[in-house]
């Protein structure tokens, strides 16, 4: 079996589709998850932060490449496999599924879709916007992106619910995805009351949490 | 005492090539000791004596044994009793009244011959793929020249209760085949005798699995609540691996 064979059989579309996944969760979604909690220490911290940050320019490029083509193959493949899946099915069965088929599960697409319009919308609001310097207390020019953060969701509860359901959306997605991952790289995840599933759905919901708390923080103060 | 109920049951009939439709029959003082099939059996006997063509259900050992029978029995496969096959759900799990929806285990990979009987060839042919073994000629060998560890034996024991009924497939929101082709990878894939052709039946069962049109595993687990003989998600994730490491380590 060739490579692009093996790749685009089931398995291999799916184990795409996992490491894609796996990639931009590890190498994106933690760290930037920490990042953007120092907005709850202040200004100083958070601009700080977003200061050193862009110290590593090489670093950032790179990663922003890697998410790039990441969240291609991730979006190729799923929709592959949904259109694939879709087609396999006969949509006149009467099926009702059992308690094991997960909500989460079921909303796979749907809060994929949503999270990749998430990620269009928070790219203009803070990518692809105009900051405003300052000159930190050692001199140092930064931007003050912790203004930025607090201009977008003051006074704006639309933004901020915006911003809220969408990580209802990533709580979804990834309480699903890291479980379903492990099992496509052929590590049992069994069928009742799994502890790798209770894992899963609790670093999924606390990362969704985590981040959902920041536009509130930023709304409230 | 058996008691005797009466159903309404909308059963679905087609012929090849042609639309189906859910046509209504009541089924008339059922014996709550019958099994659903001889429960059709009822049902067709009347049928027949009213000029009506009987319903076409596939059935063979009756004993839950042969993966012949299956159909969806209100929305759940096999009627959703867990591991029984249709031939062993009695009607005594029915109430008297009640509405009883019966249609073939639908899946795009399972095209409706007649009613309710749907073609499985499919699964035989993911079987031929690298369904057998290679063993040796000449005389048989000493039974205990193979040492074979007693959770080995069990687990693909477990995996080869597998009937081919294909109740995975129609409960799959995907119609995939992947815990019926996780099984039978599994029952050789544990073996020694199965290892001479173990990178290679996994590809090609794998192969035959997305040529015939069945989907893709999403891990909801839907395929293990159907299955009448328990077959376990862990042979899935044991394909998977089985999989993954013949990509990377065989040649062809």
């Amino acid at each position: 079996m060739s490579i692009k064979k093996t790749m685009l059989s089931s398995i291999g579309q799916k184990l795409l589709l996992a490491t894609s996944g796996l990639i931009m969760f590890l190498l994106f979604l933690i760290p930037h998850m920490g990042g953007n909690v120092l907005f709850l220490f202040g200004p100083d911290i958070f601009n700080s932060y977003a200061y050193h940050l862009h110290q590593l320019v090489p670093v950032v490029i790179g990663i922003e490449l890697l998410m790039l083509t990441s969240i291609t193959i991730h979006m190729i493949m799923a929709f592959r496999v949904v259109l694939a899946n879709r087609k396999a099915a006969d949509k006149r069965h009467t099926l009702k599924s059992s308690k094991e088929r997960s909500l989460a599960a079921k909303l796979m697409p749907v809060s994929g879709i949503m999270i990749f319009i998430f990620i269009v919308k928070h790219l203009l609001d803070f990518k692809f916007y105009e900051k405003t310097e300052i000159i930190s207390e050692h001199g140092d020019h930064m931007y003050n992106v912790y203004a930025m953060v607090l201009e977008r969701f003051q006074g704006d509860p639309v933004h901020l619910a915006f911003y809220v359901l969408f990580m209802v959306a990533v709580g979804f997605h990834l309480s699903h995805a890291l479980q379903s991952s492990l099992q496509t790289y052929g590590i049992y995840v069994p069928r009742d009351g799994s502890k790798i599933k209770l894992v899963s759905a609790i670093v999924g919901w606390g990362m969704a949490a985590t981040f959902a708390i920041i536009p509130i923080f930023a709304f409230i103060i | 005492m058996a008691k005797q109920i009466n159903l309404t049951l909308k059963v679905w009939r087609q012929n090849r090539g042609q639309e189906g439709k859910f046509e209504t029959y009541e089924a008339k003082n059922i014996d709550t000791d019958a099994s659903f099939l001889e429960m059709l059996d009822v049902v067709n006997d009347e049928l027949t004596l009213k000029g009506i063509e009987p319903i076409a259900f596939e059935h063979d050992c009756r004993e839950g044994i042969c993966g012949c029978c299956g159909s969806t029995v209100n929305g759940k496969t096999h009627g959703s009793h867990e591991r029984t096959t249709l031939c062993q759900l009695h009607m005594r799990h029915f109430e008297d009244g009640q509405n009883v929806v019966i249609e073939p285990f639908r899946a795009t990979a399972f095209p409706v011959i007649k009613d309710l009987i749907v073609d499985r060839s499919g699964l035989d042919q993911i079987i031929a793929e690298g369904g057998y073994v290679s063993v040796k000629t000449g005389n048989a060998p000493e039974a205990s020249t193979t040492p074979i560890k007693k959770e080995m034996a069990e687990a693909a024991m477990d995996a080869a209760e597998c009937i081919g009924c294909g109740a995975c497939v129609a409960a799959c929101p995907n119609g995939s085949a992947m815990l019926f082709t996780s099984a039978k990878v599994s029952q050789y894939a544990l073996l020694p005798q199965g290892h001479p052709e173990r990178a290679q039946r996994v590809k090609n069962m794998v192969g035959k699995m997305d040529e015939l049109g069945f989907g893709n595993c999403s891990n909801e687990y839907e395929c293990a609540v159907a299955c009448p003989k328990g077959i376990d998600v862990k042979n899935i994730a044991r394909l998977n691996r089985e999989f993954i490491k013949a990509s990377l380590t065989s040649e062809k």
